[in-house]
C-alpha cells in the first residue's frame, strides 16, 4: 500500500438521485393535492364539476348555512368530538399510569387487552357495542329482564361519544405509557430524596411530563371524533342525530340521485379548514415540549409504584372495565356470528348456526370483498411502505433544497379526513381525464388508502430514522457511494425493523379502512368495510358479525405473525 | 501522492461565518492538525474538503484537481473525491461484518474479488485486525473500532486522509499509544492526512504542522514548536500550553527588547512587540518558564508566595503581581515568605491585545 496516487475514474453521470428527489416530491405533491383541488373548487361552482358551463359562486356555502338543522349538525358534531377526546383522554391516561408504573396484577394482560380495539375498525368496534348494549343488545335485554331497566342508551350523542372515546383510549393510552415508562428514574429519584413519598414522587414529577402526550393525543382523537363515520352512523342513524361526516355521507351518497355537489363542496371545506387548523394547533401546542423531554437513553427504568392493599381491588375494577367495554364487545361479534338470533331469553347454543358463515362463502360479492381487502393491505402496504420511506429518506437524510417542505406536504393528509380523501378522490376521477383508467378497480383504492395513511407510515420511519447516526450515511458517500446506493445499501439495511413495523401498521390501517372507500369502490372493487356498511344498512346483523368476526380473525393472524416472523413492533 | 490546497476558504451558515478566509496549503505527505477550542471551525473545515458540506467561497483542490470553487460554481461531490474520512464515532455500518466494511468501498469501485479481497488483507493487516475479519462492529471494543474505521478510509488508497477526533473517544492511556502508531503508520503510508482535534498535546506530539483556529480564522500555521514557542497572538499563547498575561505599559522599544512597566511600578525586559496606541500591551509569559530565587539579578520581582497546589510532577504557586495573577510552576517546593523571581526576557511575548480581546 504504497501508491496513494490512484484516482477513481470519474464516469460522466446522470445524476439520478435528483431525479429521484424531484420523483418523489411531484408524485407525493400529485397524490395530496389531487383529490383536496377538485373539492375546493367544487365548492365555489354553481354547477358539478364536470359541467362545462359551470361558473363562480360563494352560493354554495350561504346554501349550506340556511340547511335546516345545519346548526344542530355543528353542534353534535362538536359535541360528540368533545365527549370522544374526554372519555379517551381520561381512561387512556388513568391506565397508563395503572398499567406503566404500578404493580397491578396482570398489567401486561391488560395493556395487551386495552389496545385490541386499535387494531380493527369503528365499524367493527360499534356494531360489537350494537349487539351487545344496543336497544335489542343481549345485554341490555338481559339487563331490562333482571332490573326492569337498562340505565343507557347508545342512541344518544353521549352514548356515542362514550364508545367513541372508549374506542380511541388506546390511542392516548399508547402515548402516556410512552411518556410514564420511559421517564427518566433519576428524576423521580431526585424527588424522593427530597423528601416525597413514592405516590407523591410519581404524580410530581411524572405525571405533569404526560402533558404533551396527554395534549398531543388529545388533538388527535378530537380530529377522529370531528371526522368518524361509523359511530355517528350506526347510532345516531335511528335517532336522527347528524354529525357532519353522515350529513357529508347521506348527501354524497345520494348525490347520484340528487345531485348536490355545491353543498357538499362546501361542507367538505368546512371540514377540511377546521381539521387543518386543529393539526396546526398540535404542532402549536407542542412547541417548546422540550422542557418534558424525559427520554435520555438511560437504561434504568423507574420502579413501580406499590399499590399495597388497593392491588386486588384495583385489579378488580380494571378487569371489570376490560371485561365489559372490550372483551364484551368482541364476544358479542363472534357470539352473533354463531348464532340466528342473539338474546339473553334463550340459550345461545340452541340457537348456534353456520347459516351466516355460509351465506358469506357463498356469495362471489362477499368473497370478493374479502380477497379485494386482502389484496389491497398486502399490496398496498408494500407500495405504501416503499413510498413512505422514499419520502422519509428524501426529506430528512438527503441534500435536496425542497426536502423540509416535501415532510410539510407529505404530513398534510393528517388533516385530510378520510372520507373527504374518499370524496376528493371520487371527483378527481370523475373531473380528470385518464384517471378513468383506475376508476372503480381496486388501485384507486390502493392510491387513496396510501394517501391518508402517509403520515401514519413516516411517524413509524422518521424516529427510527433518527436513530441511524448522519456519519454513517457520511461514510458511505466518502467511501464512493452515490445518494441512491447509500440509501439502499446502508440506511434501509439498517432501517430493517422499522421498514416491516410500517408495514406491519400500514397493513392493519388499509385492512380496516371503510371510510375512504365509501365513495370510491364500485361493484367488483369493494372491500370489507364497504360490505359491511352496506350489510349494516339493510340490518343483516348475522352477515355482518360473520364478516366482522373473519375480520378480526385475519387482523389477529396478521398480527402474530407480523410480530413473530417479521419483529414488527406495533403499538407496543 | 497530492498535495491540498485551501483558498480563502469561506463557510457561512445563515448569518455565521463558521470559517473565515482561510488558505493553507498542505504540501504532500504532510501531516497536517486543525486545532481549536469547540466551534472553531476546524470539523466544518474538514468536512467542506471531504464534500459533506458545502463550501460559500474559495477554492478546494487537490494537486490540480478542483474539488470546489466558488467563483465557478464546481462542486464534486462527495463520493467522486477519493478521500479517505475517519469520523470521530467511528460510523461502521453496523449491519456489515469487518471485511464487509471494508469491501463496501471497492465494490463501488467494482473490483474483482480476488484483488478485493487482498486489499482487506492488506489493510486489516496494517491496523492489526486481521483475526477479526468477521466481526461485527458492536463485537469491537472501541479502539478496535476505531483501528478498523481507519482501515477503511485507506483500504481504497485514497489521495487524502481525514480524520475527525478519531481518539477522542478512546481512554487516556490508549489515547497516548493511538497517537504514536498513527504518525507512524502515516508515516509509513506517505499519505496527505489533515487531523482534526481540540487536545493540543495529541496536535503538537503528532503533526508535521499545526493550524490553530478561532471563531472561524486562522490563528496561526506552524510547526508545533513554532505555535507553542513563539504564538503569533495572544490567543495562540493562551490557547496552546498556558501563558501568564500581565498587564503593562511600553516605556521603549526597540528592535532587540522592550522595556515594560507592569502595573505595580516595577519595569522588566521583554521580548520586542507592539503595543496599542496609548502604550497598553500584556506581556505573556508560560508559568513554567519564570525562574525562582535565580542567581541572575536582572528582570527579577519579588512576590509573596502563600498556598500551593501539589499537581504530582509539579508544584503551582499563584502569586499577585502588579497587573494581575502570575502562575509559578516549578518542580520544587518553595518555602511560604517573600522570594524573588525572574522572568527572562527570552521567555516572553508582548501582545497589544489581551485573549479574548485580539
Amino acid at each position: 500500500m504504497t501508491d496513494f496516487s490512484e484516482t477513481r475514474a470519474k464516469a460522466p453521470f446522470i445524476d439520478r438521485s435528483q431525479l429521484i428527489f424531484w420523483g418523489v416530491s411531484i408524485l407525493t405533491a400529485v397524490l395530496v393535492i389531487g383529490p383536496i383541488a377538485p373539492i375546493v373548487i367544487q365548492a365555489f361552482l354553481d354547477k358539478p364539476l364536470y359541467a362545462a358551463d359551470a361558473g363562480a359562486t360563494l352560493a354554495n356555502f350561504g346554501r349550506l348555512f340556511s340547511e335546516a338543522g345545519m346548526l344542530a349538525i355543528f353542534l353534535n358534531t362538536l359535541f360528540f368530538a368533545v365527549l370522544t377526546m374526554v372519555v379517551a383522554q381520561v381512561f387512556g391516561a388513568v391506565m397508563a399510569v395503572l398499567i406503566g408504573r404500578t404493580n397491578l396484577p396482570g398489567r401486561a394482560w391488560f395493556g395487551e387487552i386495552f389496545v385490541w380495539p386499535l387494531f380493527v375498525s369503528n365499524l367493527v368496534i360499534a356494531f360489537g357495542w350494537f349487539t351487545m348494549y344496543g336497544p335489542s343488545g343481549f345485554i341490555t335485554l338481559a339487563f331490562k329482564s333482571w332490573f326492569g331497566l337498562a340505565p343507557w342508551d347508545l342512541y344518544s350523542i353521549a352514548g356515542m361519544g362514550v364508545v367513541a372515546g372508549l374506542s380511541q383510549a388506546p390511542l392516548a393510552f399508547l402515548m402516556c405509557l410512552g411518556a410514564v415508562t420511559k421517564a427518566d428514574a433519576q428524576l423521580e429519584d431526585a424527588a424522593r430524596s427530597a423528601g416525597a413519598g413514592p405516590f407523591r414522587a410519581l404524580w410530581s414529577v411524572t405525571v405533569p411530563m404526560m402533558r404533551p402526550a396527554i395534549i398531543y393525543s388529545a388533538v388527535l382523537n378530537f380530529v377522529i371524533g370531528i371526522e368518524m363515520l361509523a359511530i355517528p352512523l350506526l347510532f345516531g342513524g335511528p335517532s336522527g342525530i347528524q354529525t357532519i361526516t353522515t350529513f357529508l355521507y347521506d348527501q354524497g351518497i345520494n348525490a347520484a340521485v340528487r345531485p348536490e355537489y355545491g353543498i357538499v363542496g362546501a361542507a367538505a371545506v368546512i371540514l377540511l379548514i377546521v381539521v387543518a387548523f386543529l393539526v396546526w394547533l398540535q404542532g402549536f401546542l407542542m412547541k417548546g415540549s422540550g422542557r418534558f423531554v424525559t427520554v435520555r437513553g438511560k437504561a434504568s427504568r423507574p420502579a413501580l409504584l406499590d399499590l399495597g392493599a388497593w392491588r386486588w381491588p384495583a385489579f378488580g375494577i380494571v378487569f371489570a372495565f376490560l371485561f365489559f367495554t372490550i372483551i364484551t364487545v368482541f364476544a358479542g361479534i363472534f357470539l352473533r356470528a354463531g348464532v340466528s338470533f342473539l338474546t339473553p331469553l334463550v340459550p345461545f347454543w340452541k340457537l348456534l348456526t353456520t347459516a351466516n358463515f355460509e351465506l358469506i362463502f357463498s356469495s362471489a360479492n362477499y368473497m370478493r370483498s374479502i380477497t379485494n381487502s386482502i389484496i389491497i393491505s398486502l399490496v398496498g402496504a408494500f407500495i405504501g411502505t416503499f413510498f413512505v420511506t422514499l419520502i422519509a429518506l428524501v426529506a430528512r437524510r438527503s441534500e435536496f433544497r425542497l426536502g423540509r417542505p416535501l415532510e410539510y406536504l407529505a404530513l398534510f393528509p393528517r388533516a385530510v379526513p378520510g372520507i373527504i380523501a374518499g370524496l376528493g378522490f371520487f371527483y378527481a376521477v370523475v373531473w380528470l381525464p385518464g384517471l378513468d383508467v383506475v376508476r372503480g378497480t381496486i388501485w384507486i383504492l390502493v392510491l387513496a388508502f396510501i394517501l391518508r395513511y402517509i403520515p401514519v407510515g413516516f411517524g413509524t420511519i422518521s424516529p427510527a430514522l433518527s436513530q441511524i447516526g448522519e456519519e454513517l450515511d457520511r461514510g458511505a458517500r466518502i467511501s464512493g457511494a452515490d445518494w441512491w446506493t447509500t440509501v439502499t445499501r446502508i440506511i434501509m439495511p439498517i432501517l430493517k425493523p422499522a421498514l416491516f413495523s410500517c408495514y406491519a401498521l400500514l397493513f392493519i390501517h388499509f385492512f380496516k379502512e371503510y371510510v375512504t372507500a365509501a365513495f370510491l369502490f364500485q361493484p367488483g372493487s369493494e372491500i370489507i368495510g364497504t360490505t359491511m356498511l352496506q350489510l349494516v344498512a339493510q340490518g343483516d346483523n348475522g352477515p355482518v358479525s360473520a364478516l366482522a368476526t373473519i375480520q378480526v380473525i385475519i387482523t389477529a393472524v396478521f398480527v402474530f405473525l407480523a410480530r413473530r416472523v417479521l419483529g414488527a413492533r406495533i403499538y407496543g | 501522492m497530492a498535495n491540498l490546497v485551501l483558498e480563502n476558504l469561506t463557510i457561512r451558515y445563515g448569518g455565521v461565518t463558521a470559517v473565515n478566509d482561510i488558505s493553507i496549503d498542505v504540501a504532500a505527505g504532510e501531516f497536517l492538525t486543525l486545532l481549536g477550542p469547540s466551534g472553531c471551525g476546524k470539523s466544518t473545515t474538514l468536512f467542506s474538503v471531504a464534500g459533506l458540506n458545502h463550501a460559500t467561497s474559495g477554492i478546494i483542490r487537490i494537486g490540480d484537481k478542483v474539488l470546489f470553487d466558488g467563483s465557478k460554481k464546481t462542486f464534486v461531490p462527495p463520493e467522486h473525491r477519493n478521500i479517505g474520512l475517519v469520523f470521530q464515532s467511528y460510523a461502521l455500518w453496523p449491519h456489515m461484518s469487518v471485511a464487509d466494511n471494508l469491501a463496501f468501498p471497492l465494490k463501488l469501485r467494482k473490483m474483482g474479488r480476488a484483488e478485493r479481497d487482498e486489499r482487506i488483507k492488506e489493510a486489516l493487516s496494517l491496523v492489526e485486525m486481521l483475526p477479526y475479519a468477521e466481526r461485527f462492529p458492536f463485537e469491537l471494543s472501541g479502539g478496535q473500532q476505531q483501528r478498523v474505521a481507519l482501515a477503511r478510509a485507506l483500504v481504497y488508497r485514497p489521495s487524502l486522509l481525514l480524520l475527525d477526533e478519531p481518539l477522542s473517544n478512546l481512554d487516556a492511556k490508549l489515547r497516548e499509544r493511538a497517537r504514536v502508531w498513527l504518525r507512524e503508520l502515516q508515516e509509513r503510508l506517505n499519505v496527505t492526512t489533515i487531523y482534526v482535534t481540540h487536545d493540543q498535546s495529541e496536535a503538537l506530539a503528532v503533526s508535521d504542522r499545526v493550524a490553530v483556529m478561532s471563531m472561524g480564522h486562522l490563528r496561526q500555521l506552524g510547526t508545533p514548536k513554532d505555535i507553542y514557542e513563539r504564538p503569533t497572538d495572544s490567543f495562540v499563547a493562551d490557547f496552546i500550553g498556558s501563558s501568564n498575561f500581565l498587564a503593562g505599559k511600553l516605556v521603549e522599544s526597540n528592535s532587540t527588547h522592550n522595556v515594560v512597566e507592569l502595573g505595580n511600578g516595577v519595569r522588566i525586559k521583554t521580548a520586542p512587540g507592539s503595543a496599542k496606541a496609548d502604550g497598553s500591551l500584556v506581556v505573556a509569559v508560560r508559568p513554567e518558564r519564570i525562574e525562582v530565587a535565580p542567581p541572575a539579578t536582572d528582570n527579577t520581582i519579588e512576590v509573596d508566595i502563600a498556598g500551593s497546589t501539589y499537581l504530582g510532577s509539579t508544584y503551582q504557586y499563584a502569586v499577585d503581581v502588579g497587573g494581575g495573577e502570575l502562575r509559578i510552576l516549578t518542580p520544587h517546593e518553595i518555602q511560604p515568605g517573600r522570594v524573588k523571581v525572574r522572568i527572562p526576557p527570552e521567555a516572553t511575548a508582548v501582545y497589544a491585545d489581551r485573549p479574548g480581546e485580539a
